[in-house]
This record gives C-alpha cells, sequence and structure tokens, in this order.
C-alpha cells in the first residue's frame, strides 16, 4: 500500500493538529442549519397562535409558538420577546430565507418585524470515510486531546474541538461514519473535518461488511 | 351563579346543531319559549352528543388527502385538507371532497398537565 498521502507525524505535540486535505478524501455533508434572529418586536403568542397559518401553541409545555413552512422546509420557534429560532436550513443563505419568511408571516399578523442580528448559531454535517474505525484504539490515544469513548452510554466516540474561537463536535462511530456539530460556520466544518480524518486512518480496520473505497 | 358546562359545544356547529338552534330561535320569538329553556336545550344537546357518539357510535371511517394548513391552539386542533376521499367501512362507497375544515378537541376535557 503505496503512502503517496503527506501525513503529519503526530508524536508528542498532540494538540498541534494541522488540516490536511486531499483530492481523494471524503467531504462532509452539511445537513442542518440552526439560526437566530431578533424581530424586534413584542408578540401576544395567543394572538398569533390563532391568526398565523401552520402553528402549534401549547404555553404549559413551551413558552413559544412553533411554527413551520414548506419551501426552504423549516421550523421557526418564535417567542413573546420577539426572538426566533429557525431549524431545519440546508445551507445559510436558505436558512436566511426561512426566516424572512417566518419574519413575514409575523408580519401579515399585525405586527411590526425587524431582521436584526441574524446568526448562525449551528451547522450539523455528517461524513463517510468508508472504512471501520477502532474506536478502543482511537480513544486510548486521543485520551488527552478529549476524546470521549464510553459504549455503554453512546455508542460513538465524542471528539471536542476547540480552536481559537471556533469549534466542533465530531461523533465518530464504528461504521465510519462522523457526525460534525457545534461549528458556527461551514469552513469550520471542513477544517474539523480535516484535523480529525488523518488521525482516524491509523485506526481503520477492514470487515466483510466495508465499502471498497481506497485511500491511498 | 353561572351553569358550568361539561361538555364540548362545538357539536351545535354540526349540521344537527345548527337546525336545532334555528328551531329554538324561532320559538323564542314566536315567545313559546324563554331563551333560558332554548340554552338548557342547547346544553342538553351538547351532553346527549356527546356520549352518543362516544357509547353508540362504533362506525370507522378513513381519509386521505393533502393538509394544507393546521393549527393547535386553546387545546384546539384545525386542519384544512386537500382533495380528500372517504372511505368508510365495507365497500359503503367513496365520498370526495375537495376543501374539508376539522375542528377537534381533546377527548379529555379537564386536563390537568
Amino acid at each position: 500500500m503505496s503512502k503517496s498521502i503527506h501525513r503529519r507525524n503526530i508524536g508528542s505535540s498532540q494538540k498541534d493538529l494541522s488540516p490536511v486535505y486531499h483530492p481523494n478524501w471524503p467531504v462532509p455533508q452539511v445537513q442542518n442549519f440552526v439560526a437566530t434572529i431578533n424581530l424586534d418586536c413584542r408578540i401576544d403568542l395567543n394572538h398569533l397562535s390563532q391568526r398565523a397559518r401552520n402553528v402549534e401553541y401549547r404555553p404549559r409545555r413551551f413558552n413559544a409558538v412553533i411554527m413551520r413552512i414548506r419551501d426552504p422546509r423549516t421550523t421557526a420557534l418564535i417567542f413573546s420577546t420577539g426572538k426566533m429560532v429557525i431549524t431545519g436550513a440546508k445551507s445559510e443563505a436558505l436558512a436566511r430565507l426561512a426566516a424572512r419568511k417566518h419574519a413575514h408571516a409575523v408580519q401579515k399578523c399585525g405586527y411590526n418585524p425587524k431582521f436584526l442580528n441574524f446568526k448562525i448559531q449551528n451547522i450539523v454535517a455528517s461524513a463517510n470515510t468508508g472504512f471501520n474505525i477502532r474506536l478502543e484504539g482511537l480513544a486510548n490515544r486521543y485520551h488527552l486531546l478529549g476524546a470521549r469513548y464510553v459504549p455503554e452510554i453512546f455508542p460513538g466516540l465524542v471528539l471536542r474541538q476547540v480552536l481559537g474561537i471556533s469549534a466542533a463536535t465530531l461523533l465518530i462511530f464504528t461504521s465510519g461514519k462522523i457526525v460534525i456539530t457545534g461549528a458556527k460556520a461551514v469552513r469550520d466544518v471542513k477544517d474539523s473535518f480535516a484535523r480529525v480524518f488523518p488521525l482516524l486512518l491509523d485506526f481503520r480496520f477492514n470487515s466483510d461488511s466495508n465499502s471498497t473505497r481506497n485511500h491511498r | 351563579m353561572a351553569a358550568s358546562n361539561n361538555f364540548y359545544d362545538l357539536y351545535r356547529h354540526g349540521s344537527l346543531g345548527l337546525t336545532l338552534t334555528d328551531a329554538l330561535d324561532e320559538l323564542i320569538r314566536d315567545e313559546s319559549i324563554t331563551p333560558q329553556l332554548a340554552m338548557k336545550v342547547l346544553t342538553q344537546f351538547d351532553r346527549v352528543v356527546a356520549e352518543t357518539l362516544q357509547e353508540k357510535v362504533k362506525a370507522r371511517l378513513t381519509f386521505k388527502g393533502s393538509l394544507d394548513t393546521y393549527r393547535f391552539c386553546d387545546e384546539v386542533w384545525t386542519f384544512l385538507i386537500r382533495n380528500v376521499t372517504f372511505k368508510m367501512e365495507g365497500n359503503q362507497g367513496t365520498v370526495v371532497a375537495d376543501k374539508v375544515k376539522i375542528v377537534s378537541c381533546s377527548a379529555k376535557r379537564n386536563e390537568d398537565k
């Protein structure tokens, strides 16, 4: 097996993980964006839930109106303070568009919403390494990096990456599938994955249920 | 002292309830009965319809359509469904409708959460 990829020697300075990109390597796919926006107007949730369409309001359970729209397919939580959370969008632009549509729905009920401080709060992405991973070994090696693997609690290895202001959490599974969550920018998602993926190559193992992708 | 009604009054908006209300209104106009008696009749109606539907009616109905809008507010569900086909038990036939509005209240009247 030729090692034509350039892999950094991890060694003892394990905190010094640099991201590595390689054309054949898998790329994480973003699945979900969570954003917040301030409409800057007080909202009577009882009134809103009676006027707007596709809403649910259970004040005893949760103090917000839950509104859904079909395009982009998203769910918004609207609070009486005028703050709103939008989930379900597949991209940053779609999240913004969805926020505008939800705000418009609020406007049609007689309010005067603004569009302040739109911010992406969380991005969820998934990736497939294409090979099985020995989580036990991975956890042992990267225990100092904060890798958590307690199979009785959760079948995945949890790796928290904090680099300056950007942070991401990776859930690594034996199947080789990865979930990247907690990032606030797509760049951080790709960056996190690029730092972690080379480490996983050391812990791959082949089994019959495996795909036959090569990572040379 | 206001009489507290333990049953939903939503059945008054069905065909039966509306006809009853019309009849009672006519009787009040003719001064054959007092408005209070009409209120009592309607309250009785609420109770009887609820009990009968719950105990005596066993027929099942299924329907399929596209959900246009939904709303859940004050423990009441409102659905607006388009292009609906209703199917009754057995081969009693199908009923088709363009637009159907469903207003639904919780079967448990006084819920303490």
